[in-house]
């Protein structure tokens, strides 16, 4: 299976898909705007014809390229490209105002590399940890890993928790729509077939992310926005001294796990992963005080640690069919569009595809470093593309995907609806990553949760201690995620008061 | 005057959400049920009851917590601001036309056809997109990109993807 893998991954068909998946990832993600997720969304229809390895590389490739690319913008241009590029501006920007932009861009290269790398290897070594546990995972234990992964949306709603649950439920209840699991009797469906199924993450997922992020760009079509790029950067070498990278091991190994346990929290991203491991190394330092004046070791946390969220986030949804952001959403979606079932028997059942796609992560990282150190004066050129043009040929790709999907127009009409949904939710202050995770989760947990109660009579729960350990895990992250939500919501209001009397 | 834009950041969405929740709470009843052998003592109406309702008390709840700021805000000396309907829609035009555009186009593409829908809506997406005084520059580029990519896309996925795009009146000319 390996071999096959290996084999699936350096047929030069797949190499060319990767090299342009991460070219185009780069590209999307070092635009700020743009997004790995948008990006896996406009090609996830290019790869409809393509072969499960080759398709599910590509858009792996995106993905690389796509959380790599955001330091570019951050460096640059002090804005973020993507959201896991926040931390990046800390120091990268001071870095390149001091004339060290090559150093910035090269060191965040370098260790995004350094990241990848890390956590492909320990998605290696725990997803098929995590598949053998799962293996033993019946109704209650997949009822008590969807109350779990559930209950982690009060840990990354941040201070307004009720909101953030309202988005989880509302995904919950998107997903009722459909035949019923178990006894296949339609609900909500309002005598249309084409709802049968229910709606598709897919079509979720560009309505949520594509859709909302033009609409967000029209608003501020009538604001003057002048990026002042600083097109002097050159990278000589890697941009940093050998002595001065292996000085860097230790932060980077201590933010690439940091990066990788983010990662496989279901629902948190690289934008966390990243800040926590800015605030780690920081605290971790010598000089702390020096962290925000452009010091490489605030580079090499934030983007060491957002690439090796990629594979810590894969690790769920490999072995357990739970996404740990969006773009895995999205790529629960791509795997489903190549008949690829991600769950414990992925490697029996798609083992040659789930070894092309750890293979096809190496080459990406490898492809990902080469492009942007050789590259870097293209994708700082491509800052400059103007996005009006731009975001209109996105959407309609994204359309495309959406009808793709299922050969059905009517998904176009359900992308529409979705992307207004979002834009309201987004103008109210709803998060929209949790809805995510309510939509897969929900049908996991009915469909269990109604086996449960059959089997309830003659299989007693505490006969599982699975379940058991689940279920105190998600007690513990109750009441943790309640007391850090309410000092933050603390805070916020603190700083609101102070505001207001400065007013 | 950051607090006043608070409290209807609550009180809209959250009796929006209420009245989602309630009609949704409303319809779970029409929904058949299995009742044979082999059927769960968790009917399938269970589930949507759940979410229901805990959409149902969060709405309400953020709609009360809106009404208590509001209520707070007047209390410490604020002046509600009149919501200005004619004002938001002047200054969302964009997000506006942007949504109508997209509307237009996915009700149309199945009977006009994917070609020439896509044209259309490239060109105007492009224009709103575009800030008003550079409209004059961007008319011919945003033809040509709609033309271009319209086809090229077209002919792409259909031909060579396999996604079944509609033909719309392509149709009459056998494409």
């Amino acid at each position: 299976m390996i071999f096959e893998g290996l084999f699936a991954a350096i047929q030069p068909m797949t190499i060319l898909l990767i090299a342009i998946g991460t070219i185009v990832g780069i590209i999307f993600g070092s635009i700020p705007g743009l997004t790995a997720t948008m990006a896996i969304v406009m090609f996830l229809p290019v790869t409809y014809s393509m072969t499960a390895s080759q398709g599910i590389s590509m858009l792996m490739a995106l993905y690389i390229g796509g959380i790599s690319g955001g330091l570019i913008s951050a460096i640059l241009l002090n804005i973020p490209g993507t959201p896991s590029s926040v931390a990046t501006c800390f120091d990268g920007k001071p870095l390149a105002d001091k004339g060290e932009a090559g150093k910035a861009l090269g060191t965040g290269v370098v260790f995004s590399f350094i990241g990848t790398m890390i956590g492909v290897g320990l998605l290696i070594l725990l997803t098929p940890v995590l598949c053998n546990v799962a293996l033993k995972f019946q109704a209650y234990e997949y009822c008590a890993l969807a109350i779990f992964s559930l209950s982690m949306v009060i840990a990354l709603t941040g201070h307004d928790m009720p909101k953030g649950l309202i988005s989880a439920v509302l995904g919950a209840l998107l997903a009722t729509v459909g035949l019923a699991p178990i006894d296949s009797k339609p609900r909500f469906t309002f005598g249309m077939f084409q709802l049968n199924n229910g709606f598709a993450l897919l079509v979720l997922l560009i309505g949520l992310f594509a859709i909302s992020e033009v609409m967000k760009y029209a608003e501020e079509v009538r604001k003057e926005q002048k990026y002042i790029v600083n097109e002097t950067a050159k990278i000589k070498g890697c941009g940093f001294t050998l002595k001065e990278g292996i000085a860097q091991i230790p932060n980077a190994i201590v933010s690439a796990f940091i990066g990788v346990a983010i990662g496989i929290l279901p629902g948190i991203g690289g934008g966390v992963s990243c800040m926590i491991s800015y605030t780690v190394s920081k605290n971790l330092s010598k000089h702390p005080e020096l962290y925000g004046t452009g010091i490489m070791d605030g580079v090499v946390a934030s983007e060491t640690a957002n690439n090796g969220t990629i594979g810590g986030a894969m690790i769920p949804l490999l072995a357990l069919g739970i996404p740990g952001d969006a773009c895995t959403a999205m790529l629960l979606g791509g795997l489903q569009v190549h008949n690829v079932a991600p769950g414990p028997l992925i490697y029996t059942k798609s083992g040659a595809v789930v070894y092309a796609i750890f293979f096809s992560m190496m080459i990406s990282a490898v492809f990902m470093m080469i492009f942007m150190l050789i590259g870097m004066r293209l994708f700082v050129a491509v800052l400059k593309v103007p996005k009006n043009y731009l975001l209109p040929v996105v959407i309609v790709l994204c359309g495309i995907g959406a009808i793709g999907n299922a050969n059905m127009v009517f998904d176009t009409y359900c992308m529409v609806a979705f992307g207004l949904m979002s834009y309201l939710l987004i103008k109210s202050k709803v998060p929209t990553v949790p809805m995510i995770l309510g939509f897969i989760l929900g049908p996991m947990f009915e469909e269990n949760l109604r086996r449960v109660s059959q089997l309830a009579s003659s299989d007693k729960f505490y006969t599982h201690p699975i379940f058991m350990v689940l279920l105190f895990a998600t007690i513990i992250v109750v009441i943790f995620s309640v007391r850090s939500n309410r000092r933050e919501a603390m805070l916020v209001a603190a700083g609101e008061k102070e505001e207001e009397e400065v007013e | 005057m950051k607090q006043n834009s608070n409290y209807r950041l609550d009180i809209i969405p959250g009796l929006g959400i209420a009245l989602i929740a309630l009609i949704y709470l409303l319809m779970v009843p029409g929904i058949q049920t299995f009742t044979g052998m082999g059927s769960t003592p968790l009917t399938n109406h269970f589930v949507p009851y759940l979410w229901g309702g805990a959409l149902l008390v969060l709405g309400l709840y953020v709609a009360i917590r809106g009404f208590r700021k509001r209520a707070a805000f007047v209390k410490a000396g604020g002046r509600i601001e009149k919501f200005d309907f004619k004002t938001a829609v002047n200054e969302k035009a964009e997000v506006i036309a942007s949504f109508v555009a997209l509307t237009v186009y996915v009700a149309l593409m199945n009977a006009v056809g994917f070609v020439p829908m896509t044209i259309v809506y490239l060109f105007f997406q492009i224009l709103i997109l575009t800030p008003k005084h550079e409209w004059k520059k961007a008319y011919i580029p945003a033809l040509i990109i709609g033309v271009i990519c319209s086809v090229v896309l077209y002919y792409v996925f259909r031909y060579h993807l396999n996604v079944l795009l509609p033909q719309g009146i392509l149709k009459a000319f056998g494409l």
